[in-house]
């Protein structure tokens, strides 16, 4: 076509001459460098975006970990909607003699909360609605409505001093995963997934899965920020594992498809790939190629881990009745220890329905009926196999709840978000056992003892992964963002020696 | 710097080629016809050369933020440095920064070792380097106003097509470098369509091209392609992600608007050919024009696609401003290339943005009559003032049948009514103690302690009133079974209600109706007010003329005056990323001084002059473009410069890139026939896999089922998919998230991808669509695989490729004829009616090859 439609100068032929070569340079049976020897030739610069979520393709960053890391792996248990600390965690005998009497305005001062209750002319202390007892060898004071939870008392550490800025669900659940309130940056587990790679070449490297109270009492949606991968490539955002259908969309073969005829459709594309990539010299055409085999590899590799059908009876039944009814809590946790063993790097569970703000003495126990023992049992199941010591476990949330009742002031029903003191568990990956951290005034409202920010809880996480959370940055709009913002300081008091 | 290490790189290269490569190419990659030029000692150039290094290591401290200034000392002025001896000129040892950058004292060392920087050699010695040569500064490229750069002289002049090439060659010549070879026809026709109206040309078309004989065909092509009614559809797509477009709220209730109607603007105006000064300030101040048009009003929704957070509890001046700070990003990144964002909380570290420039700004903002949260229409639309009622013809017609049905049913009722409410009068005054029934108002009861006959005129004429207002409210429903037509009529009024609410168009607009004061918010919070402001642009670009006026539409025309030095250059450099997959500034958000130095500086200042001086003409700056002998090139990948230019900064080459999961769709349905074309209107619900809303609607507070459209709703352009913000479409991979601004692509790759190109029903109807339409083409199995091949990938294939789909075919022919496999099962996936009169066995193994092809990298590939 040229002939006609353009006249070349003939010298600028010399290099459409060395083009017409490439074959025999990119080609398999050639004499001279082949593919491979290109690829490594290539790889310092295209690494970065020849990456996958494989092993071998996704290493992660060379600088990472900045030290050596004391968890491999995270699993965060979200519990969505903001559970209760004074009923769950930060036992308060102060609050029973004072009970439907004023909270102090001295306690109260200026805490800003939400419009539901910030108009409210009184504030009547609602103590805990159960009693808390004492849990394993470390004497943890914990509700009496965890009791599997107290089980592992031992190895855990509760940290009774947490704090947001935040007053509403989003905002506050995407503060402690993305760092900021507004939607738009990385998640923790997308960070993650950048700077440490990943250690399998059959799963995602970043898993999520939702789950909700059965009442759905708790209105609350999962946004896909909250594993999103913002401004970093989108390869590094959580995968969510549905529960229903596929676990991963479009996983399934076509109806009437067998898996022979997709390995021998797979086999196409690969050969005519190969030629094209001959043709193009494209690094990328090899990059899919890669891809396509992986997604084929999932094809086996989500079905093996969601069949449960060499987990012993008395390991399900730890996990509780609904262990095996999909899309619930108990079912996540189960398929989290599964992942984990696999290679996942960073499992991220969403669990909605501790938002009581008018069912505090129907739901509130129901909740924890829901979510005890499988949190517990994941634990356990863990530290059974080992992977404890270098897993993470994090039980967490966007607030707590106010130390006074919302509703009918005479009668109160419910408990309004509560950001300036709540509580946490984590377990294992480096964390203290049987350790308690921070405290709270007598209304568990003010932190009185070692408060920890959202940035720092996060710098904390990442220091445990052996990262400095300052020198994990990504470049964009001009400056180096973080997970951390400016802000975090490492609380080294909970970490293992 | 980047001189010296590319310079380094060509070193290498030449010893790669000198040992191991000469044997194969002889050394002619670099070509032997163009000397390289000796490298010879580039003046320092501080925009180029110095400044990267200073803003990145020392700005932080060291910079405009007079708050976080370490020391006092100040980097980012000549003058300033100079004071504080932290630089002398001339005389690099004496200076404060060089000692303190070459000091072995930890405590003395800049940049302090905990702060994760680190300085190489090479840019302490360029530092010094250019302190000796006197320390000259300059402002930053992009603040300064671009004028139009001479078209430099090349020697290959027969290579250049318009003055793009000019520069590009240039520079190439320079880098000892030659372009790349004419892509052919068949990929140039593929990729024009791709970039231009994102949908596949027919074999027909593409064999036209091929054997045109015109010398123009090509630039005929393109003509005909810009005046496609798709070229709007196409170019709006990264416009929507600019634009955080979505057809839903986010958050909780996430509920639905009417923002399709701003969707739909933008398509018509960008096939319009609306000078891109015009569309901008439609856009930002449209509702500001004087006599504003329907459409104006509608353009300016562009600053209302923002999230809208109607949860419990929300605090609605908060989320205001949430809204407002939102606005000011995706403002100043779409229209200046600035992240104003760091100037909320304190002047920004790096750009010479304060604190003040950034609240002044926002004053022109903060006038939108809105609360912040989203008002409740229906359980499906949620959306917040200030909006305009748009009906359609549709909605005017039913409005109007309910109304004559309204009206009709009224007639019939009112003299019923009448009767009825003077009956009740009667009873009502009869009664001899009215206070003790209770029923009666205040006002009423007031008027009838007096007696009848002392009651005025007026005061019979008020009792009149206050009896039938009490009547109609409370009265008059109490009597639904004695009157007829009024429960009819209540239901049908109840209906109209309801319609409205749920169906009567409402887009956002802007509006300035509200002015409230601007504060200067200490540390970007709310609760926090400090030194009032009002409206003024920022202080380190053009003044605002004197006779503008103080609001958005000040603004929006400000951003075009002559001396603005950004808008142009933002604008052109992301219409070179849409053709070349990478801005002329790589970081197409962030023109500012952390900004990447552009390689071709030149080119992209003579474009924005000429798009300017073009009066802002898009369809011709585009043109230009895409007629370059740049565009054109072949992008077959030259090993060695792979190596020695990978990321193609050169542009010796075209780029081959991923197409947008959304026009990869299109080219799907497109070329299997299964498109619908019908251009605009409201979002459609293709196919999803099942629970993807549903699993999000973890509330009660509305239906969350995905509302699966039928028929040929079923098969529009990805653009008029339903985008609901809290989950985007399962399919769209790599695409922005539509919550906030977003203005450069990113395209990876992944196995979610493959799975979803290999299973995802839309691709396999699509398969089997084009499997139908190849067997009712012709009854020969290889002519069909030809056609199959020819409509996905738009050339005529190889003898070899040939060889390889008929094989294919047999193959799974045979795999259908084994039990585990259902070719009838296999079919039925889509909503499309199998053709029964084909082959089953043959079909589906012809929809199998489709679908193979369909994931080929050359498919799936802008090449």
């Amino acid at each position: 076509m040229n002939q006609h439609h353009l006249p070349i100068d003939s010298s600028l032929l010399a290099e459409n001459q060395a083009r017409v070569t490439r074959r025999q340079l990119f080609g398999r049976g050639a004499s001279g460098i082949g593919v491979a020897a290109l690829a490594s030739l290539f790889e310092s610069e295209c690494k970065a975006d020849a990456s996958s979520s494989n092993g071998k393709g996704n290493p992660g960053l060379p600088e990472l970990p900045h030290f050596p890391a004391k968890a491999k792996r995270v699993v965060v248990l979200w519990q969505g909607g903001g559970p209760s600390h004074v009923d769950l965690f930060d036992e308060k005998p102060v609050m029973q003699s004072m009970a439907m009497k004023e909270i102090p305005d001295s306690i109260r001062g200026t805490t800003r909360l939400s419009t539901m209750t910030s108009g409210n002319g009184k504030w009547p202390c609602v103590p805990a609605i159960k009693p808390f007892q004492s849990y394993g060898q470390s004497d943890m004071r914990l509700s009496s409505m965890l009791p599997k939870i107290g089980g592992i008392a031992d190895e855990m550490t509760l940290i009774r001093s947490l704090y947001t800025e935040a007053v509403n669900h989003a905002p506050g659940v995407t503060y402690f995963l993305t760092g900021s309130q507004v939607p738009g940056r990385p998640s923790m587990g997308a960070w993650l997934n950048y700077g440490l790679g990943s250690e399998t070449d059959e799963l995602p490297t970043f898993v999520v899965m939702t789950s909700s109270d059965k009442g759905k009492t708790c209105g609350q949606l999962f946004f896909d920020y909250y594993w999103g991968s913002g401004f970093l490539p989108s390869r590094f955002q959580g995968v969510r594992f549905r529960n229903t259908g596929d676990p991963v969309p479009y996983l399934a073969t076509p109806n009437g498809m067998s898996r022979e005829m997709r390995r021998a459709m797979l086999d196409d594309i690969a050969a005519l790939n190969t030629e094209h990539l001959a043709d193009y010299g494209d690094p990328e055409i090899e990059t899919r190629i890669a891809q396509y085999e992986m997604a084929f590899r999932m094809q086996t590799s989500v079905p093996d881990l969601m069949d449960f059908s060499k987990e012993t009876t008395s390991t399900i039944e730890r996990y509780g009745p609904d262990a095996l009814v999909k899309g619930t809590f108990a079912n996540n946790c189960l398929v989290a220890r599964r992942l984990l063993e696999r290679g996942v790097r960073f499992v991220q569970l969403m669990h909605a329905g501790w938002d009581q703000h008018n069912n505090l003495y129907t739901q509130l126990e129901q909740q924890c009926l829901d979510t005890d023992a499988p949190a517990a049992a994941l634990v356990q199941d863990l530290k059974e196999r080992g992977l404890l010591e270098d897993t993470l476990v994090i039980w967490a949330a966007e607030f707590g709840r106010t130390p006074f009742g919302q509703g009918n002031p005479d009668k109160p029903n419910g408990r309004d978000h509560f950001g300036k003191a709540f509580s946490w568990w984590m377990a294992g990956g480096g964390v203290k056992k049987g350790f308690t951290y921070g405290s709270t005034d007598d209304y568990a409202w003010n932190i009185t003892e070692n408060p920890v920010h959202v940035h720092d809880m996060q710098a904390t996480i990442l220091h445990l992964c052996g990262i400095d959370h300052t020198r994990l940055t990504y470049r964009f709009q001009g400056r180096q963002f973080r997970l951390t913002d400016i802000h975090g300081e490492v609380a080294h008091a909970i970490i293992n020696a | 710097m980047r001189t010296r290490a590319t310079l380094s790189m060509r070193r290498y290269i030449s010893w790669l080629v000198g040992t191991a490569a000469t044997i194969l190419w002889g050394g002619a990659l670099i070509n032997s016809a163009y000397p390289t030029e000796q490298p010879s000692p580039t003046k320092i150039d501080f925009n180029r050369d110095i400044r990267p290094i200073l803003s990145e290591n020392c700005f932080y401290c060291h910079g405009q933020d007079g708050n976080k200034r370490e020391g006092g000392i100040r980097l980012d002025q000549r003058d300033d440095a100079i004071a504080s001896r932290a630089i002398l000129p001339e005389n690099p040892s004496e200076s404060g920064l060089l000692q303190r950058i070459q000091s072995n004292d930890p405590d003395l060392l800049m940049p302090p070792p905990d702060s994760n920087r680190r300085l190489s050699d090479e840019q302490k010695k360029l530092l010094r380097a250019w302190i000796a040569e006197g320390a000259s500064y300059s402002d930053h490229w992009a603040f300064t106003k671009p004028t139009r750069p001479p078209e430099p002289s090349v020697r290959h002049a027969a290579w250049i097509k318009n003055p793009i090439d000019a520069f590009l060659l240039h520079r190439m010549e320079r880098e000892g470098l030659a372009p790349a070879p004419e892509a052919d026809r068949s990929t140039l026709i593929k990729r024009l369509y791709s970039d231009l109206i994102g949908l596949p040309p027919s074999p027909e078309e593409v064999k036209a091209f091929v054997d045109n004989e015109d010398p123009l065909a090509y630039e005929k092509l393109v003509d005909h392609l810009m005046q496609s009614e798709h070229y709007g559809e196409r170019m709006a797509l990264p416009w929507l992600d600019a634009a955080r477009y979505a057809d839903s709220n986010g958050f909780q209730q996430d509920g639905d608007t009417w923002q399709w109607m701003w969707r739909d603007w933008v398509v018509k105006a960008l096939n319009q050919n609306l000078p891109f000064d015009q569309f901008s300030i439609w856009q930002l101040a449209g509702d500001l024009l004087p006599e504003a048009t329907l459409e104006q009003k509608i353009a300016s929704g562009f600053n209302r696609n923002h999230l809208l957070n109607g949860e419990g509890g929300a605090i609605a001046e908060e989320q205001r401003f949430v809204i407002l700070f939102d606005r000011m990003d995706t403002t100043s990144t779409v229209f200046l290339g600035l992240t104003m964002a760091c100037a909320q909380c304190h002047d920004h570290k790096y750009d010479p943005i304060t604190q003040k420039d950034y609240y002044q700004l926002m004053d022109a903002f903060n006038r939108v009559p809105e609360t912040g949260t989203p008002q409740f229409f229906s359980k499906r639309i949620r959306v917040g003032r200030p909006f305009i009622e748009v009906p359609s013809e549709e909605v005017e017609s039913h409005l109007a049948k309910l109304d004559s049905q309204i009206t009709d049913l009224d007639s019939k009722l009112r003299p019923l009514l009448e009767a009825a409410f003077h009956g009740w009068k009667a009873g009502a005054l009869s009664d001899p103690r009215p206070a003790e029934s209770k029923v009666l108002p205040e006002p009423v009861l007031k008027l009838l302690t007096k007696d009848s006959s002392q009651r005025s005129d007026e005061d019979n004429k008020s009792l009149d009133t206050e009896l039938r207002k009490h009547f109609d409210s409370k009265v008059k429903d109490l009597l639904a079974d004695k009157l007829p037509f009024l429960t009819e009529l209540n239901k049908l009024r109840k209906e109209r209600a309801d319609y409205v609410a749920d169906q009567m168009p409402r887009p956002m607009i802007m509006s300035d109706e509200q002015p409230r004061e601007t504060h200067i918010l200490v540390r970007g919070e709310y609760l926090k007010p400090g030194e009032k402001v009002t409206f003024n642009t920022p202080s380190f670009l053009p003044s605002l003329p004197e006779d503008a006026p103080k609001n958005r539409l000040g603004f929006a025309r400000w951003l075009f005056s002559e001396e603005q030095p950004l808008t142009a250059r933002v604008q052109v450099n992301r219409m070179w990323q849409h053709f070349f997959g990478v801005g002329l500034v790589k970081t197409s958000e962030d023109f500012g001084v952390q900004s990447e130095y552009p390689l071709h500086l030149d080119l992209l200042d003579w474009l924005a002059v000429e798009f300017r001086e073009s009066g802002w003409d898009m369809k011709r700056l585009n043109r230009l473009i895409v007629t370059s002998a740049a565009y054109r090139q072949s992008s077959r990948f030259s090993p060695v410069l792979l190596s020695y230019d990978p990321e193609n900064r050169y542009y010796s080459r075209a780029n081959r890139f991923r197409m947008p999961s959304m026009v990869l769709r299109d080219w799907a349905l497109a070329s299997s026939g299964l498109l619908d074309r019908r251009i605009g209107g409201r979002p459609v619900y293709p196919y999803q896999p099942d629970g993807i809303w549903e699993s999000l609607a973890i509330t009660k507070e509305r239906d969350f089922t995905y509302p699966t459209s039928n028929g040929s709703d079923l098969v529009r352009r990805s653009l008029y998919t339903f985008w609901r913000r809290t989950v985007g479409p399962a399919n769209m991979f790599d695409a922005s998230n539509r919550q906030t601004c977003k203005v450069r692509v990113t395209s990876t790759s992944t196995p979610l991808h493959a799975l979803t190109t290999l299973n995802d029903p839309t691709w396999v109807e699509a398969s089997r669509a084009l499997a139908t339409w190849c067997m009712k083409q012709s009854p020969d199995r290889l002519q069909q695989l030809r056609l199959a091949f020819s409509r996905i990938l738009c050339r005529e294939p190889s003898q070899a490729e040939m060889g390889r789909l008929d094989q294919a075919f047999t193959k799974q022919q045979a795999f259908f004829a084994n039990p585990d496999a259902d070719a009838k099962a296999f079919l039925k996936v889509g909503a499309t009616p199998v053709d029964e009169q084909l082959n089953a066995n043959d079909l589906a193994s012809l929809t199998v090859v489709c679908l193979t092809l369909f994931n080929l990298d050359e498919a799936l590939t802008r090449e």
